[in-house]
């Protein structure tokens, strides 16, 4: 970038005085530094990062290949079940995708249910349903029994411990209607579903611990502020001593 | 003070205690305690604003050149942390998990870039406003004005955000639909701009700075000792929240931690939360990367913050106005997104629901049970933050009016009076503007914002950067780049919007995904830089007294 045509040019990349020769070089290494940290590190992550599925995705392929071939057991259907309350535990959850993970968790408890006990649950899921919907606070004696009636009730079914998280999450998922039958736009969603939320892009930047931190996850969010303001001070500090050493002042 | 006003003000503490428990619900009344708290913030920042009056023109726009390095730090990080830093930033992460650092990485790394880059040559330069230096550097009183309208649509597009940040925090306090906390936030921030956007702005900014710091970190403070984290700096001590959310947090048999609702410390494993463009968030690497570039290169062409170059008193202050700022800045921004992971387990209870994402950390510091007076304290803060960057975005954007567009180019004899007339319309109808855009609600705070970065940066950062290291730049290659950049700005935000409006435009999803409002600057920049050198090279070079200037006051 060079106007030649007149004296006075100015060119960042073709300095005429030592000090801009000097502020050039310090640029350049300063944004060769600064333009690897931050994309360089986020190609490398991109490069070697490999799909991971959680222990939940596992169980869930195990299960839903004897499920979707008509020849599942209980034990399948516990793993889907608990699958499917690992996905809607999460914040994350669109709510497009609810009803899918909602309708196939019914159809599982349903089926694992005794059928002598069927009818009283679906009552009790209706009766839940009922309650939540009409209350002003979540302190409401009917609906913290109905809830804790559910989850006490399913979660030996489904074979979820007491402390594991997921109980608290069994009432939000049910669906009275249709639980006997699983409906065919589940079957065709819910694997794309369980992929995209049980499925991660993990590598051994992601897996090593630093602080407390995945090392990715500290790298990105905590070391590379403390870099630029590390180059900026560095930038800050080379350049006035070189004025200094120049006899350049302000 | 007087002994006779203390039993006053003690009268008021019981009262204001008592009403501050109302802070517990997470939506719904009146809050009176963070009510009181908030009006008090505002009524103390007019008041040092009176007290340190800016005494004519030139006190105004540079402050008298006379800010300290540490001062003008502070200046820059009150000016930059906005509603977008203090509310969206936590948002985007809660939301979009490791595809919000984006946002982290561009907002500070562009720093880098202005300093090294600019800081000192702008300063050298010695205009006051960006409408002033490519009016001078390129010649043209036409591209002066081009100048000034690029810096009322930033300024626009950048409080559109705040407002949204407002209104959340108004509906929060006063309890009211977001429409409703809309109008009245934006009524109450164009009354506090009109009473305070003459007054000592930089000095008031220090005192923004101190007030919106501490008001951010006090709740953190007490949420990493509440919760059990290392709390003498939760900056490092929530790296073990985000690895317990990886990992999931199962029930315990003691219930010894629990949220406001009630509901355990717990939560079912989430990699998606730290996992880079995991497929759950719906975030590619390319939106990471175009997200982080878009943001950075923002930075170094906002006028608002280039602007802040003009008030120090030399060229090695404005470099190091830069390295402090930036520290500031970081301060908040390496505790950010420790709100997203303790408001991702807070809330993970269904029972929960679903929370508005930019108000997730007045949310999260409510969920776990912080004092309702220090929850107050901390959205009192959101709403200064927005004000702050509300209020000298408004300035500046009735500035480019009054004094690039109306005094320069439509009535160069217009008297001090119909000028400050015009400044003050000019802010009215901005904030009309922009709040009728705001009641939108077309994303979230940091997205909005995203979008003014991506303007500038297609715009703003070309003509800077061009014109301060290159004396080829002449006023046709700018022109030209001009036309290239805002050609890419319109048909991005053309689609955005039409997107919004629920219109469907040719090739959307392509232009959407690669043009997206808050990156397209990813293309936008390199393709003005590009048209502007190649234009400048095939047309008449730039005056001789142009270059001259250039290495006489700003290279030498």
């Amino acid at each position: 970038m060079e106007n030649s045509s007149e004296g006075y040019h100015i060119s960042f990349f073709k300095p005429t005085t030592e000090r801009a020769r000097y502020n050039r070089n310090m640029v350049i290494w300063l944004v060769s530094i600064w333009f690897i940290a931050i994309f360089g590190f986020q190609i490398l992550l991109k490069v070697i990062g490999k799909p991971v599925p959680q222990a939940e995705y596992l169980s869930f392929e195990n299960a839903w290949s004897n499920i979707d071939g008509g020849n599942h057991t209980g034990a399948d259907l516990q793993e889907l079940a608990a699958s499917c309350l690992s996905v809607l535990g999460k914040i994350t959850l669109a709510p497009e995708d609810k009803p899918v993970l909602d309708d196939a968790f019914s159809w599982c408890v349903y089926h694992l249910s005794p059928e002598g006990t069927r009818q009283d649950l679906l009552n009790e899921i209706v009766n839940y349903r009922q309650t939540s919907a009409g209350i002003s606070t979540i302190e409401d004696p009917e609906y913290i029994r109905s809830k804790s009636f559910l989850s006490v009730k399913i979660s030996p079914l489904l074979g979820i411990s007491e402390y594991d998280v997921r109980r608290n999450i069994i009432p939000f998922a049910l669906e009275a209607e249709g639980m006997g039958e699983m409906k065919p736009e589940t079957k065709g969603n819910l694997p794309a579903v369980m992929e995209k939320y049980l499925v991660h892009n993990q590598s051994v930047l992601t897996d090593i611990k630093f602080l407390g931190f995945p090392f990715h996850y500290f790298y990105t969010a905590v070391f590379l502020l403390i870099l630029f303001v590390g180059l900026c001070w560095l930038y800050c500090v080379r350049i006035d001593a070189r004025n200094k050493k120049l006899g350049f002042s302000d | 003070m007087k002994k006779r006003y203390i039993p006053l003000l003690l009268a008021f503490v019981p009262s204001t205690l008592q009403a501050a428990a109302a802070a517990t619900e997470l939506e719904g009344s009146f809050k009176v305690g963070p009510a009181i708290i908030l009006i008090a913030i505002l009524v103390l920042f007019v008041m040092i604003g009176i007290f340190f009056r800016a005494k004519d023109t030139t006190d105004f726009y540079a402050a008298g050149r006379s800010i300290s390095r540490v001062g003008s730090g502070m200046a820059i990080a009150s000016n930059w942390m906005s509603a977008a830093s203090f509310l969206g930033m936590a948002a985007l992460m809660y939301g979009s998990g490791y595809h919000g650092l984006a946002y982290v990485v561009g907002w500070t790394g562009g720093y880098v870039l202005l300093l090294i880059l600019m800081a000192g040559q702008i300063r050298r330069y010695g205009k006051y406003t960006a409408a002033d230096f490519i009016g001078d550097r390129y010649y043209s009183q036409s591209l002066r004005a081009v100048g000034a309208v690029i810096a009322i649509l930033i300024s626009i597009a950048y409080c559109v955000g705040q407002f949204g940040g407002i209104g959340l925090m108004f509906r929060w306090i006063l309890g009211l639909n977001y429409g409703l906390s809309v109008i009245i936030g934006g009524a109450v921030v164009l009354t506090y701009t009109l009473i305070s956007g003459m007054l000592g702005v930089t000095k008031n900014m220090q005192v923004q700075y101190v007030i919106i710091i501490l008001s951010f970190l006090i709740p953190l403070f007490i949420l990493t000792a509440k919760f059990d984290y290392f709390w003498l700096l939760p900056q490092i001590g929530y790296g073990s929240v985000v690895t317990d959310v990886i990992q999931g947090v199962p029930l315990s048999e003691s219930r010894q931690l629990v949220n406001s609702l009630g509901h355990e410390f717990a939560m079912v494993p989430a990699p998606e939360f730290a996992m880079p463009w995991d497929p759950a968030s719906g975030q590619t690497f390319f939106q990471w990367i175009a997200i982080a570039f878009s943001l950075m290169i923002g930075t170094a062409g906002l006028p608002h913050v280039i602007q802040r170059f003009y008030v120090v008193p030399k060229s090695s202050d404005a470099r190091w106005s830069v390295v402090w700022g930036l520290f500031f800045i970081c301060i908040l921004y390496w505790s950010a997104p420790a709100y997203a992971a303790f408001g991702t387990i807070l809330s993970a209870n269904p029972e929960v629901g679903k929370l508005a994402k930019d108000a997730i950390v007045v949310y999260t510091a409510q969920l776990g049970s912080v004092h309702p007076l220090i929850v107050g304290l901390l959205a009192a803060g959101g709403v200064s933050a927005a004000f702050s960057t509300v209020s000298g975005l408004l300035v500046a954007g009735s500035s480019a009016f009054a004094h690039d567009l109306y005094v320069k180019v439509i009535h160069p004899t217009a008297r001090p009076k119909s000028q400050l007339i015009a400044a003050r319309l000019g802010t009215i109808l901005m904030a009309v503007i922009v709040t009728l855009l705001a009641l939108k609600n077309w994303a979230l705070i940091g997205q909005l914002v995203a979008v003014a970065f991506s303007l500038a940066g297609c715009t703003i950062f070309p003509l800077f950067l061009l014109g301060i290291w290159w004396s080829g730049s002449n006023k046709q290659g700018a022109i030209a780049g001009l036309i290239a950049g805002g050609l890419v700005s319109v048909i991005a935000i053309t689609y955005f919007i039409a997107g919004r409006e629920g219109l469907e435009l040719p090739f959307h999803d392509f232009i959407s995904y690669w043009l997206e409002a808050w990156y397209f600057a990813i293309f936008g920049a390199p393709l003005s830089i590009i048209v502007h050198i190649v234009v400048a090279k095939l047309t008449k070079p730039t005056p001789v007294e142009i270059r001259k200037f250039l290495i006489e006051n700003v290279h030498s």
